[in-house]
C-alpha cells in the first residue's frame, strides 16, 4: 500500500520546483520588508486620516485567513489593474495576469502587515540617543539611517523575519489553488499521475522539513554573526 | 461590486458556520488536551519520548497545514489497513479534526511550556517542604500562575486555528470556504469577488470579537499576575 520507492521518485520530482518556491517565498519576503517598513514609517508618523486607515486594512488583513486573501485578490486585482491601465492608455485583457503575480501581491501585503509589526518592535528597541550622538557628530539623516539604525534593526528583527520566510513558504503551498505550481502543487501533480498522493505528499513534507531545518540553522549562524560585538 | 447579492448570500453561510464552529471546539479541546501531554513530556524531559517530541514539533512547524491535511486524508485508511481494519476511505471532516488536533497539539505545547517554565522553581520546592502531595503542587501552584500567563497565547491559537480551519475545504469538507465555492460556482463564477468578500468579513468578525477577548481576559491577567506579585512586563514576556 506504501511504497517507500515511490516516495524517492516523488521526491526527485519534486526538488524541481523547490528553486522557483524559494525564489518566489524570498521575492515575498523583500516586498514585504519594504511595505512593512514603509508601513511602520507611516504609521510612527501618526498622520490623522491615514493612520486610522492603516489599522483598519491591518486589522483586516490579519483577520482573515490567507486563503480567502487570496482568493479576494485573484477575481479582483487583474481588473483592478486593468482598469488603472487603460487610464493611461494601455490595454491588458484581465485574464492574461499571470496568476504568479496575484500569489506574489497577495502574500506581500499580507505579510507587509506582520512585518510591520516586527519592524516597529525592533525600532523601539533601538536606544534613542545613538539617534541623538550620531546627530551630534554631523551624520546626515541617510548615515545615521545607514550607519546606526537599519545594521541594529536587521540584527533585532532578524529572528522574526527568517520566521515569516517560513511561514511564507509555507503559505505558497496555497498558491496551488490559483494553479501556480510550487512544492505542494507539484507534489499533487506527481500523486495525480501515479495514482499514489500519499507517497508524493509524504515527499513533499521531507522537503517541507529540510526546509525548514535549514532555514532555522541559517537563522542561528547569521543571528550569531550579526550579533558579534555586542554579546 | 454589487452589495445586493453579497446580502442576499450572507444568510446562507450562518448555515455552515456550526461546521466550523464544531471543527474548531472539537480541535481546540482536544488538541489542548494533546499539547498538556506533549508539555508533560518536554517539561519532566521523559528520555526517549523526549525525541520523538522534538521530530513531532519540528515536522508540524515546517509542513504547511494544508499538506499535512492530505496526508491525513490520504495517510489515515493507509494506517488502518495496516492495523487490519479495511476501510477505502475516510470522511473528510475526521481527517480534518484528526489533523488539527495533531497540529495544535504542537503548537499549543509551545506556549504552554514557557508558561510552565516561567514558574518561579523555588516555589515547588517550598511547596515540597510543606508537604504538598503532587496533585496539591499542580492546582495551588502550577495551575493558578500557569493559566493567566498561558491566556493570551491561547487565545492567539485560537484565531490561528480559526484560520487554519479555512484549508479544510480542500479535502471536501462543507465548510465556510467549501459554501464559498459552491455559491462562486453556481453563479458560473460571476459573483466571485462579492462572495470571497463576503467570506472575508465573516472571518474578520469572528477574529474581531476573538481579539476582544483577549483584550479583556488582558485585563482580568494583570490584575491576577499583579495580585501573584509578577510585575506587568514578566507576565507580558
Amino acid at each position: 500500500m506504501f511504497d517507500i520507492s515511490v516516495v524517492f521518485e516523488s521526491i526527485v520530482e519534486i526538488i524541481k520546483v523547490v528553486p522557483f518556491t524559494l525564489f518566489m517565498a524570498f521575492l515575498i519576503l523583500i516586498f514585504s520588508l519594504i511595505l512593512g517598513s514603509f508601513i511602520a514609517w507611516l504609521e510612527s508618523k501618526y498622520i490623522p486620516v491615514i493612520h486610522q486607515i492603516l489599522i483598519v486594512i491591518k486589522s483586516f488583513i490579519r483577520g482573515t485567513p490567507n486563503v480567502v486573501l487570496l482568493f479576494l485578490i485573484y477575481y479582483s486585482f487583474p481588473f483592478v489593474v486593468a482598469e488603472a491601465l487603460s487610464y493611461i492608455g494601455i490595454e491588458l485583457n484581465p485574464y492574461s495576469l499571470n496568476p504568479v503575480v496575484v500569489v506574489i501581491v497577495t502574500f506581500s501585503v499580507c505579510y507587509a502587515a506582520f512585518q510591520s509589526e516586527i519592524i516597529k518592535g525592533a525600532l523601539h528597541a533601538l536606544d534613542k540617543h545613538q539617534v541623538e550622538a550620531s546627530q551630534s557628530l554631523g551624520y546626515s539623516q541617510w548615515q545615521t539611517l545607514r550607519k546606526v539604525i537599519i545594521p541594529q534593526v536587521m540584527a533585532e528583527a532578524l529572528p522574526d523575519t527568517m520566521n515569516t520566510l517560513l511561514l511564507i513558504i509555507k503559505a505558497l503551498s496555497l498558491a496551488f489553488l490559483v494553479t501556480v505550481v510550487d512544492i505542494f502543487a507539484q507534489a499533487n501533480l506527481v500523486g495525480a499521475m501515479t495514482f499514489s498522493y500519499l507517497e508524493a505528499f509524504t515527499a513533499a513534507a521531507l522537503i517541507y522539513w529540510v526546509l525548514g531545518g535549514a532555514i532555522t540553522y541559517a537563522t542561528k549562524k547569521v543571528e550569531n554573526h550579526l550579533n558579534r560585538g555586542y554579546v | 461590486m454589487n452589495f445586493e447579492y453579497m446580502l442576499e448570500i450572507l444568510p446562507r453561510f450562518f448555515s455552515v458556520i456550526p461546521v466550523t464552529a464544531l471543527i474548531i471546539a472539537v480541535s481546540f479541546i482536544a488538541g489542548l488536551l494533546l499539547s498538556v501531554g506533549v508539555t508533560i513530556i518536554r517539561v519532566k524531559k521523559i528520555p526517549v519520548f523526549n525525541r520523538l517530541m522534538d521530530i513531532y514539533l519540528s515536522f508540524t512547524r515546517s509542513a504547511p497545514i494544508l499538506l499535512q491535511l492530505f496526508i491525513f486524508y490520504f495517510g489515515i485508511p493507509v494506517l488502518l489497513q495496516a492495523f487490519g481494519i479495511a476501510v477505502t476511505n475516510v470522511e473528510p471532516i475526521v481527517a480534518a479534526i484528526a489533523c488539527l488536533v495533531f497540529y495544535n497539539g504542537a503548537f499549543m505545547s509551545e506556549i504552554l511550556r514557557p508558561a510552565y517554565l516561567a514558574i518561579d522553581k523555588g516555589q515547588f520546592e517550598a511547596a515540597d517542604s510543606l508537604g504538598y502531595t503532587g496533585w496539591q503542587k499542580f492546582s495551588r501552584i502550577t495551575m493558578p500562575q500557569l493559566i493567566p500567563i498561558a491566556l493570551p497565547g491561547m487565545t492567539n491559537a485560537m484565531i490561528h486555528l480559526i484560520h487554519d480551519s479555512s484549508l479544510i475545504f480542500a479535502i471536501g469538507v462543507v465548510d465556510i470556504m467549501g459554501l464559498a465555492n459552491i455559491i462562486g460556482s453556481e453563479t458560473y463564477g460571476l459573483y466571485q469577488v462579492e462572495v470571497f468578500l463576503t467570506v472575508a468579513v465573516i472571518y474578520w468578525v469572528i477574529s474581531l470579537i476573538f481579539e476582544q477577548l483577549v483584550k479583556l481576559f488582558d485585563k482580568r491577567r494583570r490584575k491576577v499576575l499583579k495580585f501573584e506579585g509578577y510585575t506587568s512586563s514578566e507576565g507580558a514576556g
